[in-house]
């Protein structure tokens, strides 16, 4: 009776090593590709600097520039700041900055009334964000800016390539990208225009969660949920709300997207005001 | 849990996008809220529900119903996740269907059963027989539409596993699917309940991920070379095999040799690194190693040559002839190659290799690559990137290829560790003591050109005025340092190549070195320019097809009429003329005497100028 019971159990010890070992090599693999495609960013692209949302996507992706360089962050980290984001992002910033000695630029974004006044409320606050890039871009004569944009965010940032070259002013035609084969990423950027460089492009919400945990990469503490409620998404507090969720730990969090039907973004305003409110961010330049 | 990656193709209306939003609702990862969102958007254009529109985001494929560029979709169900790659059908496209193809486990391939398989589809298959994948999935899609939906799949489904036999593609599936009625898709339906096999989800489960190679030769790619604290760091990705601690790595194609004393996988310290590890690796001696180079161990080294035959996909806007340069990148080495000949271009209709000219966009060929650098490159190896690699054309990538054989030059076993020597006498003493420099002068034309005879004349002219003089002449040189080779492309470049070797040793050692060479193909000569690259003079001597061919010195023009000479210039094989040529000799119209005189003159030139002397 006895050497049955510890059959079984073996057997399911097994069978949950087997799969900590796949999801293991599976982070392992994505962790390699963003790793690569950093350290070709870094040889191939200069001068170069890298976006900080502060969020955990970009977190995460700072995380892996430290693995990519030995522990050092080689290019600026600049945080395009409009003033508007949560006290708890600040602070998480000021103290993670601290802590990893990071190299940071702050971007002070330009007022609302500079940007397209065509574009619905909740989008025009957004495109501060694109013109703060803009005006860094112009200034600091940036070849290269690397970003923690995924692919399953959104649908069309699922048309993104990983080196996607932008024209000066940032505008971006999804019709004419390059191609992309393999790991050979276009380099050749003409005077004036630079590159956006996605290396996390194939992770999803999921991914950077579980690898966060294993990781235990730190993160602003409003991903956890208080009083039933958590933001999934951290953007700028006028326009981002939280989800209903009782997701209090990382470990909540991944069991509540492994079932999830909402979106990611459902609480980010400026993504569901109208139609093609994104697509026309995105092609004039957002991130 | 399994995670595949999964590559959508067929034809534009084939419904690629529909079966991928039939997926998605029914696996029920559409919210209520999304679906009613979908079936008013889908009647504001007066069409019933469309479920491509989950996917198809831009409004400008929505207004058209079309899929513009590669988006991805993520599909989960309880014991597997996919993503999947929904490439556009379109034939103008194809750079995209190639970025999203290039990256994942297996390819699906919808196919209509209104329409069968068409020439865009044919061209597909074409292209994912290039990208190397044997084992794909086929729906054969809207049989709701058929009037005897069994019947209808029979017939399709032997038409595609014919097509596909051509191409050496053995389906994993061939299965049914109405995917606007979802019909065998996630679960079977009413329009398939005469099919026993599997639905389109519990196939696509039982697809294997393409692995990298751990068990294959090691290959360490090098990325790049980082300082931290007085240590060098040479930082890179393992592509295959298993690094150790301890290893002794020979990096290609420079050929330097040193003993890895640290793996770091930051933050950690590592004893060993599998396939596709990102590492840095510390080394026990500060040999000269750089971004492009590729480490082995030196029993197992990667094939070394200067010729590459290779199989492309052509997309640039603009066609490409043989005598074009690109700019080869091959894991992360870049070098200049010459397109030396487009070997056969693949007709998509028959798939039976037929020549061609040129390469025009979307062209699937066989090429002949030449480079004046060594390349190393593996040919074994399916997954390898030092196998892949693309073309760049003034900084746009307008190929992507694969090698299939590395030409001129055998594996480098046995020539590791070798460090050349520092001369004793420099250059500029040899000159001075001749009263001139050293040079080479490559004589290139047609057969009886008259390339010998005015080699000759001018020797014994400079000779008579003290200059140390040599002719290296092709046919002398065939019967001894190249009594191995022959006339195919291969052995001509390899002639070329050792001719020059030596031509350039002799310049050295302050010879003015004329040689006489047919030297058909502008890639070889650029090959013996790259030998002795500051004293190199091309000398193009001219002479007219017919003149060339009455004159016959030695009979050859004749026997290459009558069919008993292969590969003979100007009959049975090309001559490529030199485009900007250092100097020219014209034959046709000069007696021997003066076309030497003039040589004569233009070689002083080049040799008794100070600045022309190799300091």
């Amino acid at each position: 009776m006895r050497s049955v019971t510890s059959k079984l159990s073996d057997r399911r010890a097994d069978s949950l090593n087997g799969m900590a070992t796949t999801l293991d090599a599976y982070l392992d693999e994505l962790e390699a590709r963003t790793i690569y495609i950093l350290r070709e960013a870094y040889s191939c692209v200069n001068p170069l600097a890298m976006l900080w949302s502060i969020g955990k996507d970009s977190t995460a992706l700072l995380w892996m520039v430290r693995k990519a360089f030995l522990g050092d962050v080689p290019f600026p980290v600049v945080l395009l700041d409009t003033g508007m984001e949560f006290p708890e992002v600040y602070a998480f910033r000021d103290w993670l900055v601290d802590e990893w000695n990071l190299p940071v630029e702050a971007e002070l974004c330009p007022p609302e009334s500079t940007v397209d006044q065509t574009l619905p409320p909740a989008s025009r606050h957004a495109a501060r964000k694109t013109a703060g890039l803009r005006a860094l871009i112009e200034r600091e004569k940036y070849r290269g800016i690397i970003l923690g944009i995924r692919r399953d965010e959104q649908a069309i940032r699922a048309k993104e390539r990983i080196f996607s070259p932008r024209n000066g002013d940032g505008s971006w035609d999804p019709r004419m990208q390059p191609p992309e084969l393999w790991e050979y990423f276009p380099y050749d950027i003409p005077d004036g225009a630079h590159v956006r460089i996605h290396p996390l492009l194939h992770w999803t919400e999921l991914d950077i969660w579980r690898y966060t945990l294993r990781e235990k990469i730190p993160y602003v503490p409003l991903y956890l949920a208080k009083n039933g409620k958590r933001y999934r998404s951290l953007g700028e507090s006028n326009i981002t709300f939280p989800i209903d969720s009782n997701a209090d730990t990382v470990e909540r969090i991944i069991s509540e997207l492994e079932v999830t039907r909402q979106p990611e973004r459902a609480g980010r305003a400026m993504d569901n005001e109208s139609e093609d409110a994104f697509e026309r961010l995105r092609t004039s330049g957002y991130m | 849990m399994k995670q595949l990656r999964i590559v959508m193709v067929g034809d534009v209306d084939a419904g690629k996008s529909t079966i991928l939003g039939r997926l998605l609702v029914d696996v029920g990862q559409v919210t209520e809220e999304k679906l009613r969102e979908l079936e008013s958007s889908s009647a504001k254009r007066g069409v019933p529900i469309e479920y491509s529109f989950l996917l198809d985001a831009f409004q400008v494929e929505r207004d058209q119903a079309i899929t513009l560029d590669v988006s991805r979709v993520w599909v989960r169900t309880r014991d597997a996740e996919f993503v999947f790659v929904d490439a556009p059908g379109h034939r103008e496209l194809i750079r995209n269907l190639l970025s999203g193809a290039s990256e994942v486990d297996a390819p699906v391939m919808v196919v209509a059963a209104d329409e069968g398989i068409t020439p865009q589809t044919r061209k597909q298959a074409l292209f994912l027989q290039w990208l190397g994948f044997r084992d794909i999935l086929v729906a054969i899609n809207k049989l709701d539409l058929a009037q005897d939906p069994q019947a209808e799949f029979q017939r399709r489904k032997t038409e595609v596993a014919e097509f596909l036999a051509q191409l050496d593609i053995i389906p994993h599936a061939i299965l049914p699917v109405a995917a606007r009625n979802g019909d065998n898709v996630v679960t079977s339906g009413s329009l398939t309940a005469w099919w026993s096999g599997p639905t389109l989800l519990e196939a696509l489960k039982a697809l294997e991920r393409r692995e990298r190679q751990a068990g294959g030769p090691l290959r360490f790619l090098v990325q790049d070379v980082y300082r931290r604290d007085g240590s060098r760091f040479v930082a890179g990705r393992v592509e295959s095999g298993e690094l150790h601690c301890g290893d002794y790595l020979t990096f290609w194609p420079l050929q330097t040799g040193a003993r890895v004393t640290r793996i770091v996988q930051w933050p950690r310290v590592v004893e060993r690194a599998s396939a596709g590890s990102p590492v840095a690796i510390e080394l026990d001696s500060r040999v000269f190693v750089d971004r492009g180079a590729v480490g082995s161990r030196a029993s197992d080294a990667p094939e070394l040559g200067h010729v590459l035959q290779a199989r492309v996909v052509w997309l640039g806007a603009d066609s490409a002839k043989a005598g074009e340069t690109l700019r080869l990148r091959l894991g992360t080495r870049e070098i200049p190659v010459t397109i030396q000949r487009i070997d056969e271009v693949i007709d998509p209709e028959t798939i039976e290799p037929k020549s061609a000219e040129e390469l025009r966009s979307g062209d699937v060929a066989i090429v002949t690559l030449v480079s004046r650098e060594l390349i190393a490159a593996d040919v074994a190896l399916g997954g390898s990137s030092i196998t892949r690699f693309i073309l760049v054309r003034n900084g746009t990538i307008v190929a992507g290829g694969r090698v299939d054989a590395v030409v001129g030059r055998a594996r480098g076993e046995g020539a590791t560790n070798v460090v050349a020597m520092t001369s004793s006498v420099e250059t500029h003493e040899r000159s001075e003591r001749n009263g001139h420099g050293g040079g080479v002068f490559w004589l290139t034309g047609l057969p009886s050109a008259g390339k010998s005879t005015v080699a000759m004349a001018v020797q014994r002219m400079l000779f008579e005025r003290g200059r140390n003089v040599y002719v290296l002449d092709g046919d002398t040189l065939r019967t001894t340092l190249n009594v191995d080779l022959g006339f195919s492309d291969e052995d001509r470049a390899e002639n070329v190549r050792r001719t020059a070797a030596v031509a350039g040793v002799f310049a050295d050692a302050g010879f003015i070195v004329i040689c006489a060479l047919i030297s058909p193909f502008a890639a070889d000569r650029e090959l013996a320019r790259a030998a002795y690259p500051n004293g190199f003079n091309e000398i193009y001597v001219s002479c007219d097809l017919a003149t060339a061919e009455r004159r016959d010195v030695k009979g050859h023009y004749q026997r290459a009429r009558r069919g008993e000479l292969a590969h003979f210039t100007g009959v049975s094989s090309p001559y490529e003329i030199p485009k900007a040529p250092d100097f020219v000799v014209d034959t046709t119209s000069q007696r021997v005497e003066e076309s030497a005189a003039m040589l004569l003159e233009y070689i002083e030139a080049q040799v008794l100028e100070p600045t022309t002397l190799r300091a």
